[in-house]
């Protein structure tokens, strides 16, 4: 019998909860926060990662340094030892008690911030020295130089990988689920111990639901890449 | 010291019982990341074969097993293993392994360790096969084109020619793996393994003195990756030339 090996009903009954949690009282949850936090990172982290990119272009030596020392920092240690950090300071800083979701989206912005700044960096010191040269010497300024002949290059290259590390950045949305955040990995803890006999019918629906939005976001990462080999 | 109205107290969490845990917990973190990378790396190599020489079905059931725990959480991961996947073992295995034992001496791996290991390992593994398998394909084709022409067998030629090749490709970022297992060890505490954050949380409750317990934390992370990171490098066995060549292409 399919119902021994996968027993359905205990995703059926609690599939509202899994995909929005507590929407009716005003509390998102469950796939509905997942995607929230994600792209509420996301954006977060591309502003800031550009923004960050840019300071280091045009920074003076000792605030690269800075800059490098950072993202050495943010990216040396575990991502959830990030969270717990900012869990932590985030109080501190803002001088009153933070939700803990405003607390992972924080750890998750910097975190990837400081990755698309590396990116980015990485990007533009890859376009043949050439194009920079020759733009400075048709009299572009360096801003200039940078937003209207290397940027352009380098970011069109970069799409696909801000796609990967989109994908990557869902599946670390579930880091929220230790901090006690409602997101799905989290729900789906929550109904497990609610219902103690199903764990492998919901952990295998919530990895499913993962794996549906991940592996969605991956191919179209791969579809964009072949287009613009195409392209060149 | 005091920052923000808030007076750090560093023998609180590098002295007496928290000492102790830390460092019962920096050999827990070893211990996970050790052997998890050890059953990655195998399982890697097997991947990777499945993928170049297996035949057709078996090809997909690698190309199926890296997608999949690609594009699922680990976290997910985690709690499916050691919720669900533990009722899978004999109850007798499962008795066995709750009861505690000693192996040369020191502790077996309680059962919560050892479905870290196990999770972690089949996790990593689908990163390093897919590392494994970029590094191939930065092979020329002529390679496996000249080797055959040789005489070499398929299997001669992949093993003798184009891995020690694909191996210099994909050092660093094969590198960068390893070091992403020690940084996702610490997710292995939701399931109670008494690694090094499992352990800053205990000295949290204990005596609030959480901040000074990350800040510690972060060093031990920060002084295992440098290590980890030089260690793997200075093991790079990819001829010399090669690897100053890897950017060329």
């Amino acid at each position: 019998m399919l119902t021994k090996l996968f027993y359905y009903p205990v995703i059926h009954e609690n599939l509202g909860y899994i995909l929005v949690g507590n929407l009716s009282q005003g509390e998102p949850g469950g796939l509905l926060l997942t995607v929230l936090l994600a792209v509420s990172s996301g954006l977060i982290a591309i502003l800031l990662g550009f923004g960050l990119a840019l300071i280091h272009w045009f920074a003076p030596r000792w605030l690269q340094r800075g800059l490098w020392l950072l993202s050495e920092v943010v990216r040396g240690i575990p991502l959830l030892l990030l969270i717990f950090w900012l869990y932590f300071l985030l109080p501190m800083w803002l001088g009153r008690s933070a939700p803990d979701a405003v607390s992972v989206v924080a750890a998750l912005s910097l975190f990837n911030a400081v990755t698309v700044m590396i990116s980015i960096l990485a990007g533009l010191h890859a376009l043949p020295a050439g194009q920079r040269e020759a733009a400075q010497a048709s009299g572009f300024s360096r801003w200039q130089t940078l937003r209207l002949v290397l940027l352009p290059q380098a970011l069109s290259h970069m799409l696909p990988s801000f796609v990967n590390l989109f994908v990557a950045l869902i599946k670390d949305t579930s880091l929220a689920f230790i901090v006690s955040v409602p997101e799905l990995t989290m729900i789906s803890s929550q109904v497990n111990n609610r219902e103690q006999v199903y764990p492998l019918e919901i952990f295998l629906f919530a990895g499913f639901l993962y794996f549906v939005l991940c592996s969605v976001l991956s191919l179209g990462a791969a579809q964009l890449e072949r287009q613009l080999r195409r392209n060149k | 010291m005091s920052l923000g109205g808030y007076h750090f107290d560093w023998s609180a969490v590098l002295s007496g019982q928290p000492l102790d845990w830390l460092l019962h917990g920096m050999g827990v973190t070893l211990e996970l990341t050790l052997l998890a990378g050890v059953m990655a790396t195998l399982l890697a190599l097997v991947l990777l074969s499945l993928r170049l020489a297996g035949p057709r079905p078996l090809q997909w059931i690698g190309a199926g097993y890296i997608t999949l725990f690609r594009n699922t959480p680990l976290a997910v991961q985690l709690l499916f293993w050691y919720f669900g996947g533990v009722v899978w073992l004999p109850e007798s295995a499962r008795n066995w392994l709750n009861a505690g034992h000693q192996l040369f001496g020191i502790g077996f791996p309680s059962t919560e360790l050892l479905v870290g290991i196990w999770s972690m390992g089949l996790f990593t593994a689908a990163f390093l096969a897919e590392e494994l398998r970029a590094g191939v394909r930065a092979v020329p084709q002529g390679q496996l084109e000249a080797a055959r022409s040789q005489g070499f067998s398929q299997w001669q030629s992949l093993r003798l020619v184009i891995l020690p090749q694909a191996l210099a490709h994909a050092w660093q970022p094969l590198v960068g793996q390893y070091l992403n297992l020690l940084k996702n060890s610490p997710l292995a505490m939701s399931i109670a393994v008494t690694e090094i954050m499992y352990q800053t949380s205990q000295i949290e409750s204990f005596n609030f003195h959480g901040i000074e317990a990350y800040a510690v934390a972060s060093v031990i992370y920060l002084l295992l990756g440098v290590v980890l990171s030089a260690v793997l490098t200075s093991l790079n066995p990819s001829p010399a030339g090669l690897r100053s060549n890897r950017r060329a292409d």
